[in-house]
């Protein structure tokens, strides 16, 4: 059975933990959340899943096999769509995603097809060939989540998949997370969205101060801490501050 | 004068001084090469080197002048190199101009951020116009620093004593700013016109354009118009058309009747140099002031996004797909980045000033022409800077941030990385101006000696690749650039004093191969040996590189010496005793 599973993994940068000893497993068939506050960690792991960083200590398996061992082999089946829109802004939509093909080395005739058919779906067809510098953020976003299904990858991550995504597009893109996980992919997803999260979700990663806090089911994470909702728990986990006597203060020092 | 300037500035308001130097940072725009980019270095190493051309071409100019002897060649020197001075600073302020292109108007992310200050426009006017006059008056400054004192003081003492020196010392400088004022005020009125009448997303397309168009313009102009040989050429009637035309030749005339030296007959061109900077002068004042009012909002009220070019979308493969992945990233971050094709047009305009040199020559001759080893030299020069600009522009990254999905769908070992980008300079850099002196030779006989030295040019542009690519396992545009590597006064010390003579001695060994053909089948085997032998030491060290993002400074480990034998002998002790002992 597919899975990605982190065992006591740690990132250190200048010696401050920035995750610290995390481990947890993400199953195929169902979406993994990952959720923490500012700052703890939670990019950070991602980055290390794909590769694009490197870890202090632990070890990632997917498959049952250490992602190092060939992370050529394991980049093909991985998709990944970053926290920030960073795109190369002076190709157009079209051409980005055909760079992106012709570097995964997919057969030109079917990636073609698949991105056409892709940027119709995302409403992007008629934009194809404007340059990415003027595509809005939601637009910017829907190139990343296209480039990263490209290639029909076993593995996806998702950091922040939902931002700058209209009402229309995030009702979609739910319903795909939920539908791949369905259709046996890993699916890790990293969001603030809590209520999201609780909808789509069935399995929570909460991770504080670099330090896995929770990692269960959210139906047994309920029951567990006697909270109706995923905010609460999060809350409860992960929020350390009064929120509303911080907002107080903040009015006032704006009044003062 | 430091002392006297500070003051002075700081009388100043605080919003046109802070804007001013952020503008100025951005008239090179050299925040798309660093980050950490030392703009007062590089403005003085630019000084630096227009201060040497003014000195060569000063020296050249009273050299000239000592060696005349008849009272008409003295004036055919002098009228020689008043022109020349004129349109040498007619070119390079029509070069800083297609550098700083767009860097006078507000663009949209000055609107976005300026707009909602409480800062007024004539602030930003002033501030921005006063940035771009910063740089050209600096040109303007050096590159007549020798011959701006060492012209006026040898023809006007000649001329008129003191009187005739200080009449000369003001004419030289008012043409030369007229001049340069001529333009880049020419410039700032198409851009203000074509930014005033046309809707934003058509003149963004279209500035591109204009952009390299200007730059084809100042070099065609420049190395296609006659010079000024003799007095008499100024009167031949199939050279009128040229003077009408050719601005340089009215400042030339401009400047000449500033000194009271102008013949009555050529007052006509004088004129032409008045009328034309009262029409540019008053298009660029009413163009920046009219854009300043509505093109700043314009630009605020303009949507987004910009359609796309509609119909032909066809890209045929280049190779295999990481080859043509690599292959078209690198021609649309070259065709599309302002800053990489303006660091890249540096090079092609010498690239250009040599091919427009040859077609110059190739005009005049009436029949085809031997090859001469000045041709072939002029054809090893072309490919050496295309090469070598484009790797150089390759160094330069367009966006560090977007660089995750290179890495993210890294699949292929760097050797193939390698082998892309190598094919994208053969193709860019190689290809083209290898056609292009394939065409150039077209006007030179005999046919097997052209058809043999082409040969040989092409081999050289592969060893040139290959030359400028040890060491680079990246792909083009995406590393970060570490500043201060470039110093160009020693590489335009190195270039004159080492690369333009090893490029003679060649161009005249191939000559004399080219006529004797056991020397010529010596020289081909021999270059194509070093051809085969780069490429395949290029291809073993890829195999085991890896490909980079960023740019390291080398590490420098200084050694204490705590551990050599030395560091522990007693103070007296001698280096013999010492030696021993270890």
């Amino acid at each position: 059975m597919q899975m990605l599973e982190l065992r006591n993994v740690s990132k250190h940068f200048s010696g401050i933990p920035a995750v610290d000893n995390a481990s947890f497993i993400a199953r195929a068939g169902e979406v993994t959340g990952y959720l923490g506050p500012n700052g703890s960690g939670k990019s950070t792991t991602i980055k290390m899943i794909t590769g694009l960083i490197e870890m202090t200590y632990g070890q990632i398996l997917f498959s049952g096999k250490p992602i190092h061992d060939d992370l050529i082999a394991y980049k093909r089946r991985m998709g990944y769509v970053p926290e920030e829109p960073y795109l190369y802004t002076h190709l157009s939509g079209a051409e980005y995603l055909a760079m992106v093909a012709q570097l995964r080395d997919l057969a030109a005739r079917s990636s073609a097809e698949r991105i056409d058919g892709m940027l119709r779906l995302f409403s992007l067809y008629d934009d194809r060939h404007a340059s990415i510098s003027g595509y809005s953020k939601g637009m910017r976003q829907k190139i990343l989540l296209i480039a990263a299904l490209l290639h029909n990858p076993d593995l996806i991550l998702l950091d922040e998949p939902f931002s700058g995504l209209d009402v229309a597009s995030a009702l979609v893109l739910r319903s795909l997370i939920q539908e791949l996980a369905a259709r046996g992919k890993v699916v890790l997803f990293s969001s603030h969205e809590l209520d999201t999260v609780e909808r789509i979700c069935s399995h929570v990663v909460i991770l504080h101060r670099a330090k896995l806090v929770a990692d269960d089911s959210i139906e047994h994470l309920r029951s567990l801490m006697k909270l109706p909702t995923l905010e609460k728990i999060f809350a409860q986990l992960a929020v350390e501050q009064d929120s509303p006597a911080m907002a107080r203060q903040i009015a006032d020092l704006i009044d003062a | 004068m430091r002392n006297l300037i500070e003051p002075l500035i700081a009388r100043l308001p605080l919003d046109f001084r802070v804007l001013y130097h952020q503008f100025l940072l951005r008239v090179i725009d050299l925040e798309a090469l660093s980050i950490q980019a030392d703009i007062p270095r590089f403005l003085g190493q630019f000084a630096g080197v227009l201060m040497m051309l003014s000195m060569i071409h000063t020296v050249g100019f009273y050299v000239s002048l000592v060696s005349t002897r008849a009272p008409q060649d003295f004036l055919a020197v002098s009228w020689y190199f008043e022109h020349y001075f004129i349109a040498t600073m007619m070119l390079v302020v029509g070069l800083f101009t297609v550098i700083a292109w767009d860097s006078t108007f507000p663009d949209r992310r000055d609107a976005m951020i300026l707009a909602p200050l409480p800062i007024a426009s004539r602030t930003v006017l002033f501030a921005k116009i006063a940035s771009s006059c910063s740089i050209w008056l600096l040109a303007v400054l050096t590159l007549n620093f020798a011959s701006g004192f060492v012209l006026p003081l040898v023809l006007g003492y000649a001329h008129g004593g003191l009187f005739g020196f200080l009449r000369y010392l003001a004419a030289y400088w008012f043409t030369m700013i007229a001049a340069s004022s001529f333009v880049y005020g020419s410039v700032l009125t198409v851009q203000g016109l074509t930014a005033l009448l046309l809707p934003r997303r058509l003149f963004l397309r279209l500035s591109a354009i204009l952009q390299l168009a200007a730059f084809g313009l100042f070099l065609g102009v420049y190395f296609l118009q006659p010079s000024l040989s003799s007095p008499p050429v100024l009167a031949e009637p199939g050279n009128q058309w040229i003077f009408a035309s050719s601005p340089s030749f009215w400042f030339f005339a401009l400047f000449n009747q500033l000194n009271g030296t102008l013949p009555p007959a050529l007052a006509w061109l004088a004129y032409r140099a008045w009328i034309g900077l009262g029409v540019v002068t008053a298009g660029s004042s009413a163009s920046l002031l009219l854009c300043f009012i509505h093109t700043m909002q314009k630009t605020i009220e303009q949507p987004d996004l910009v359609p796309g070019a509609r119909g032909f979308h066809w890209a045929p493969r280049l190779g295999n797909s990481l080859t043509t992945a690599i292959g078209y990233f690198t021609l649309r971050s070259l065709i599309r980045s302002r800053q990489h094709r303006v660091a890249y047009a540096f090079y092609l305009a010498i690239v250009c000033a040599i091919a427009l040199s040859v077609v110059r020559g190739s005009l005049t001759a009436r029949a085809p022409a031997p090859l001469t080893s000045g041709f072939l030299m002029s054809t090893f020069m072309m490919m050496l800077f295309a090469i070598v600009g484009l790797s150089r522009v390759f160094a330069l990254p367009i966006s560090l941030t977007a660089n995750w999905v290179l890495r993210i769908a890294q699949l292929r070992p760097t050797e193939k990385y390698f082998a892309a980008t190598r094919q994208a300079l053969l193709w860019i850099a190689v290809l083209p101006w290898w056609i292009v002196s394939a065409v150039l030779s077209l006007s030179f006989r005999p046919a097997h000696q052209v058809v043999a030295h082409l040969a040989i040019l092409a081999v050289l542009g592969s060893i040139l690749a290959d030359l400028s690519l040890i060491g680079f396992f990246k792909v083009p545009f995406t590393c970060s650039y570490l500043p201060g590597k470039s110093n160009i006064q020693y590489v335009f010390w190195f270039f004159a004093m080492v690369i333009i003579p090893l490029v003679a001695s060649g161009a005249n060994h191939e000559l004399h191969a080219l006529n004797h053909p056991r020397e010529l089948a010596r020289l081909s085997g021999g270059l194509l040996a070093a051809a085969l032998t780069l490429w395949a030491f290029n291809r073993h060290r890829a195999r085991s590189a890896v490909l980079y993002y960023e740019e390291l400074p080398e590490e420098v480990i200084t050694t204490l010496g705590l551990l050599s034998p030395r560091s522990f002998a007693a103070p007296g002790a001698s280096h013999a005793e010492v030696t021993h002992e270890s």
